[in-house]
């Protein structure tokens, strides 16, 4: 050790040492901490109706066809994927459908990832190009090389339907994708990208059924059979590329259409005259059917009252006549979400509770 | 006319039933009558979806329209052109409305004149240009029999619906009463309240210098037509009061200057003495089933109140205090009478039972009160409040809830419309020289009318709603 070390393991024993007794010093000199927060306990309850109310769609449009019209020999079929057998026979899943993220738009029930119809003839969700060839859809490949749309996500949304299963679905739906995925990666990095991007798009290659690979790429069970793409339809498909409606109107659109309902009624309400002191106890619920366009379907009728007594009775039949004219005044209504006409609880039939105020 | 509006702030709800029923939205909904409070309060949601909370409305006049009523065709009868007798209808009708009170019928020269096939098939969308809420409809026909057909039609204007309809045939010589059925269907169907517009009112004419008053029976519609002398005028009549038949009338006559009470027949235009008695009668006044008359008899020094069967007969006595026990009133069901007594000092409301017992005293304010006559609905009695000068008043059967009507220099002689919603009264002016008119007042104390008389008039007493 020379001198310098010397002089620098000096100086820095005394810098600690200095270090320490300051930093002593200053402890003891702290104020004290701050209090501990105190956590006050806090009730949580759970409310069903804050969130939406079974938004999750509940198709009621039969997908679009899975299984190609019979139009000619079959030039080559996938063989089925044993054990992903569907729950539904009938569609032909086709290959290439990883659909990794099945129903786009709406969150609840996922579609049960059944893979889209192989050759849809008619998916027309969109008019899938058949320009996609580089990326062939990971699965089996379809044999021909029709320009099959892809079908996208599209048709798998609208597939499962169904409330209860619907619930049921996602989880199987995401263990799925996720499992098929990667299994196209391992096969060919190109189409795990692909399949990722757009599930479904249809790989121009004729892809051989009988491969190993195809078999093992495939997502989920996706069984071709003998008619698989036998041949492609002109017809249309009637699969839809829009979102399904909600199954049932949720609160918080309740409360909307409310409003909006309100808004539009409150200055024909605003204008009924009172016929007398008492009627303002009364309370008369009429019950209303609308068409979609706003309009009444029928004549507005009278479902109940309440706050009727001796006193006030004889207004009952006028308070009858203003709830019906509030309504009727100010109709047809307008703005209100077509989407939620016919749901469940939706605009196309409810009722309206009038009183006078006071 | 103020023109009070209510909070037209708005609440709204929007409530689930626990079942989430799907419905079909082409299936009818049941149309529900509950018939208890709970079941009724419950129905509101028993059709599950969505419900919509809706509060608003104004404690105004309701705008009307009543075009002219057209006719078939122009036929002359003995109450003049169908065409002129159809805008005389409308005319009837508008008053009648107006006079209530609750409504404001636009004027008939604003609106444009219909079609008679437009009766039943209304221009709504014109209507409701004008402003009005409710839209009142007819028609005049001459049938071949020399009677008058009128249909009246009322409408909702907002809602475009018909409310309600009646037809009426009457001899030429009642089409005015053809207007004022009319007019009572619309107010009945508008207000929830009963009618009153066809009836007649019995009052006592006057003229004549303060000293030398000639005071005669007179009728007439309560619009003031059809007006009519029912006596002459050579003897003093007070306080007439019809009968609930509405054949006759009893009051009080100074007839050969011995005061007494009489009935007087309508239709034969005779009247006859009830009490034969030397002792002073006066005050009377028919049980609601006209089998009686109670009237207030002097005698000895007191003045008490006594029944006695409308065709006459031995008076029953009903109360003995010592004082003046006057101004007997049925209730509407016959099983109580209203009076008023100055047994405790001065003049205060007693009710009792119709055979005089449990008299109990009902007036504790201030002041005097007089008068009483039990509403016709039964759930009020009309006075006048002496103190300061004297108004008309109102109060419930028991004696709470009371309220004064009028406010003028001396207004006094209640007597209630068939509807017990309107009360006429007569009214002198300070220094009128004892001149007084007719008014009638509703029961807000806010629609207060002067009633046309050709004379000055006095002590009205309103008559039950004609057939």
């Amino acid at each position: 050790m020379d001198r310098s070390e010397k002089i620098g393991l000096g100086v820095a024993v005394v810098g600690h040492v200095l270090l320490f007794g300051a930093l002593s010093l200053g402890l003891l000199g702290a104020p004290e901490l701050p209090k501990k927060i105190e956590q006050q306990p806090i009730d949580v309850s759970l409310v069903p109706d804050v969130a939406l109310e079974a938004t999750a769609p509940q198709s009621v449009e039969t997908p679009a066809e899975s299984v190609a019209p019979d139009e000619g020999a079959p030039e080559d079929a996938a063989p089925p994927a044993p054990e992903e057998a569907e729950p539904e026979p009938q569609p032909d899943p086709v290959p290439p459908a990883p659909q990794p993220k099945p129903a786009p738009p709406k969150p609840a029930p996922k579609p049960q990832p059944a893979p889209e119809p192989v050759a849809k003839p008619q998916p027309k969700p969109k008019p899938a190009p058949p320009k996609p060839a580089a990326k062939p859809a990971p699965v089996a490949k379809p044999v021909v090389k029709p320009q099959p749309k892809p079908e996208k996500a599209p048709p798998t949304k609208s597939a499962p339907a169904k409330a209860a299963p619907a619930k049921a679905a996602p989880s199987k739906a995401t263990a799925k994708p996720s499992a098929a995925p990667a299994k196209t990666s391992s096969t060919s990095g190109k189409t795990s990208s692909a399949s990722s991007a757009k599930p479904a798009k249809p790989s121009s290659t004729k892809g051989s059924g009988s491969t190993a690979e195809a078999k093992t790429s495939r997502p989920r069970g996706s069984r071709l059979g003998d008619n698989f793409l036998k041949g492609l339809s002109a017809d249309p498909s009637p699969s839809k590329s829009e979102a399904p409606k909600a199954a049932k109107l949720g609160a918080q659109a309740a409360a909307n259409i409310g409003s909006a309902i309100l808004r539009q009624v409150q200055p024909c309400a605003n204008r009924q005259v009172t016929p007398g002191p008492g009627a303002e106890r009364i309370r008369v619920t009429i019950n209303l059917k609308l068409n979609r366009d706003g309009t009444l379907k029928s004549r507005p009728t009278i479902s109940g009252h309440a706050g009727v007594d001796d006193d006030n009775r004889r207004y009952v039949d006028r308070v009858d006549d203003l709830a019906i004219a509030t309504f009727v005044g100010c109709s047809p209504l307008r703005g209100l979400p077509d989407d939620l006409y016919d749901v469940q609880n939706g605009w196309s039939n409810f009722s309206l509770r009038y009183k006078l105020p006071g | 006319m103020t023109r009070s509006i209510f909070s037209s702030a708005a609440v709204m709800a929007f409530v689930f039933s626990g079942t989430a029923i799907a419905q079909d939205a082409s299936a009818p909904a049941p149309q529900q009558a509950p018939a208890d409070p709970a079941a009724q309060a419950a129905a509101g949601d028993q059709s599950g979806g969505l419900v919509v909370d809706v509060t608003g409305g104004i404690s105004a006049p309701m705008p009307i329209a009543i075009p002219v009523m057209p006719t078939a065709a122009v036929v002359s009868t003995p109450a003049g052109s169908t065409d002129v007798l159809g805008r005389q209808l409308a005319d009837i009708v508008t008053n009648d409305l107006r006079n209530s009170g609750l409504f404001t019928p636009l004027s008939p020269g604003q609106l444009r004149p219909i079609t008679f096939p437009e009766v039943t098939a209304p221009g709504f969308d014109y209507w409701g240009s004008t402003g009005a809420q409710a839209l009142v409809q007819g028609f005049i026909r001459a049938n071949g029999d020399g009677n008058l057909t009128v249909g009246c039609y009322l409408y909702d204007v907002s809602s475009k619906a018909e409310l309600t309809r009646t037809g009426f045939v009457v001899p030429p010589s009642d089409w005015r009463r053809a207007g004022h059925k009319c007019a009572d269907m619309v107010y009945t169907r508008l207000t929830g309240e009963g009618a009153y517009f066809d009836s007649r009112v019995v009052y006592v004419s006057e003229t004549g210098p303060k000293g030398r008053r000639i005071k005669r029976l007179a009728i007439m519609d309560q619009d003031g037509a059809n007006h009519r002398f029912l006596t002459n005028g050579q003897s003093i009549v007070l306080t007439p009061r019809f009968a609930p038949n509405q054949q006759s009338i009893v009051y009080m006559s100074y007839l050969n200057n011995r005061p007494a009470i009489y009935v007087y027949d309508i239709g034969s235009g005779k009247q006859r003495l009830v009490v034969a008695n030397a002792n002073l009668t006066f005050a009377p006044r028919f049980s609601p089933d006209g089998r009686n008359i109670l009237f207030s008899m002097a005698q000895g020094g007191n003045t008490d109140v006594y029944r006695v069967s409308s065709q006459g007969g031995t008076p029953q006595r009903l109360t003995n205090s010592p004082g003046i026990d006057t101004g007997g009133s049925y209730s509407p069901d016959g099983a109580k009478i209203v009076f008023e007594s100055d047994r405790s000092g001065g003049q205060q409301i007693y009710v009792m039972n119709a055979d005089g017992s449990n008299q109990q005293r009902i007036s504790f304010g201030g002041g005097r009160y007089a008068t009483p006559v039990w509403s016709p609905r039964g759930d009020l009695i009309a006075f006048t409040k002496l103190g300061g000068g004297f108004r008309i008043g109102i109060m419930s059967p028991s004696g709470g809830g009371e309220k004064l009507l009028t406010n003028d220099w001396q207004d006094e002689g209640p007597s209630w419309s068939p509807n017990g919603r309107v009360i006429n009264f007569y009214r002198s002016g300070r220094g009128s020289g004892g001149k007084a008119d007719l008014w009638s007042v509703d029961l807000t104390g806010v629609n207060e009318r002067k009633i046309p008389t050709p004379l000055d008039g006095s002590d009205p007493a309103w008559g039950p709603l004609r057939p």
